[in-house]
């Protein structure tokens, strides 16, 4: 019966896919979150008594901001 | 931070499998209905799913709105389940309407009609579509919490209200209604069988995706949180320079808060 | 907290005196609705006779959310709202003074509304006292709904897209009850008429009992 094929396909389907992006956007959190964490207790890509920008990430700086 | 606990990864396996052996069962194992033949395979697909969509979705939502708003219970968890219901809520009211549509085509002729069901229904789906955008503005997670709860609360109260009506209109206007009488086909044995193991995997399949949803919403907010205290301490950084330059930090990616109240002029800038 | 709701509805109706934004603009949007529904489903006679109370009601929802849009307005000067909530009038007054000012012109715009509705679509009311009834407790239930969906999308920048959407679904109800009552009030069916009173009757005590209830924790969060 077509109906009955296109019913069970339709709704597996979107529940399928629904699930998925569910999953794609909690792993894409955990990453983000990493990220940021990181940042956080990375040297700030701040800028140099002179004016001249630092570029971002650079290690070795002392201003290490402390605790969370 | 704790990573998504393992329940969860056991119940997505039970719903996978059920819904598998559910699948399995519904379209190869039991025989086609006498009356409506093979279009009986619906039933154990449209029901369970419009229980899962109305019942277990709309009412955790309203429960967890409830809780959020008691002050003695109040905690953002609270708020975020809620979300996380209502957004599982909203597909799986959407499939409701398309399968109790497919049904229909076949039985009735017609995509769709003003059966009460079917009426109330999409009123649901609009219900809670209006929730999602409220929830989409941004704000202070608590104030944006208490809105949301709110609006789910007076939501939910009119969802009787709007049942009674539809169906009062409806049979007012044309006797009992066509879906009614279909809905309800006496079922037996492996039929009945196939039907509850139906309710059970969808039931898990919920389970399953509002506890990713709701981490996702946990992560969502901690990275805002996280990324604002980032910001922030880059501004602070700044003011400890002596010349400060702008240092144009990507914080542009929309992500709320209540502002940042404690960004000062950089000092000793000699303005 | 009857003091103060009577307080908070004096000064909106005070306000709506002064500045008449519902009588110029509210109600001649009403009224442009009903000469676009006109347009809409052709000039015969007999289409818009049996459509008459059904798009009576359309007008009034849409009027709601115009006239609940005002009343928030009156509150979005800067600070307003915070005044409001620091004066110590009971959240639970202000909800029932801005839905008493809100409830007094829709009833008037709907009194407006109902004699373009005869003279343009040509119908009669055979009981005037069961529209009436339905009016009432109909026009309760949609200033307070939209009360409570006006302070909850108060202090946003969305709230003209998000006010109709989180409103008018909620009062679809009052649009199904209170077209089949105005359409019995029409035809002079009272016995089926009466029956749409209790589905307004609930509804218009359930949304006012919230309002009162709801009004303080939301005020906290605009």
């Amino acid at each position: 019966m077509r109906y009955v094929d296109a019913g069970y396909i339709i709704a597996l389907s979107v529940l399928f896919v629904y699930a998925l992006s569910l999953i794609v956007r909690r792993r894409r959190g955990e990453r983000a979150l990493l990220v940021a964490e990181r940042d956080l207790e990375a040297p700030v890509p701040g800028v140099t008594v002179s004016g001249v920008p630092v570029p971002e990430g650079a290690s070795g700086a002392d201003e290490q901001l402390g605790s969370r | 931070m704790t990573a998504q606990p393992r329940w969860v990864r056991i119940v997505g396996a039970l719903a996978v499998v059920s819904s598998a052996a559910t699948v399995w069962l519904a379209l190869w194992v039991t025989p086609p209905d006498k009356v409506q033949g093979n279009l009986v395979r619906l039933v154990y697909l449209h029901p369970p799913i419009a229980w899962v969509a109305i019942y277990l979705a709309f009412g955790l939502a309203a429960l967890s709105s409830l809780l959020y708003l008691w002050r003695r219970t109040r905690s953002l968890f609270w708020d975020r389940v809620a979300a996380a219901a209502v957004e599982v809520g909203v597909v799986f009211n959407a499939l409701t309407l398309v399968t109790g549509s497919i049904w229909g085509r076949p039985s009735w002729g017609v995509w769709w009609t003003w059966d009460a069901r079917l009426t109330s229904t999409a009123l649901l789906l609009i219900l809670f579509l209006g929730y999602m955008a409220l929830r989409r503005v941004p704000a202070d997670p608590e104030i944006r919490a208490r809105r949301c709860a709110v609006a789910a609360l007076v939501a939910f109260v009119d969802v009787p209200i709007v049942h009674f009506s539809v169906v009062w209109w409806q049979t007012l206007h044309q006797g009992a209604t066509v879906l009614n009488a279909n809905l309800s086909p006496t079922i037996h044995g492996s039929m009945a069988w196939t039907l509850l193991l139906g309710f059970i995997a969808f039931t898990l399949m919920f389970v399953w995706m509002v506890a990713v949803r709701y981490r996702v919403e946990v992560l969502s907010d901690r990275i805002g949180d996280e990324e604002l205290e980032v910001s922030l301490a880059e501004r602070w950084a700044e003011g400890d320079q002596a010349e400060p330059v702008a240092a144009g930090t990507g914080n542009g990616n929309g992500t709320s808060g209540p502002g940042q109240p404690f960004v000062a002029e950089p000092s000793g800038s000699g303005r | 907290m009857l003091r103060d709701a009577l307080l908070v509805a004096g000064k909106d109706l005070r306000i709506e005196a002064r500045s008449r934004v519902a009588l110029w603009q509210v109600l001649p949007f009403a009224m442009l609705s009903l000469v676009l529904f006109a347009f809409a489903l052709g000039p015969g006679q007999l289409a818009l006779r049996q459509a008459a109370p059904g798009l009576f009601w359309l007008a009034v929802l849409f009027s709601t959310v115009l006239a609940v849009q005002r009343s928030v307005a009156i509150e979005s000067g800067e600070g307003t709202r915070d005044g409001l909530r620091l004066s110590g009038i009971d959240p639970a007054g202000i909800f029932l003074g801005k839905a008493s000012a809100v409830f007094l012109e829709l009833l008037v715009l709907q009194a407006v509304l109902w004699a373009g509705v005869t003279v343009l679509f040509g119908v009669h009311l055979r009981t005037p006292w069961l529209a009436l009834v339905a009016s009432v407790l109909a026009t309760i239930g949609l200033a307070s709904a939209g009360v409570i969906y006006g302070a909850l999308s108060a202090g946003l920048r969305v709230r003209e897209t998000l006010l109709p959407l989180l409103v008018l679904p909620v009062v679809a109800p009052v649009l199904l009850a209170g077209s089949r009552a105005w359409a019995a009030a029409i035809g002079g069916s009272v016995a089926s008429g009466v029956s749409w009173l209790r589905i307004l009757g609930p509804f218009a005590v359930a949304y006012l009992v919230l309002g009162l209830v709801l009004y303080g924790p939301l005020q906290e969060a605009s």
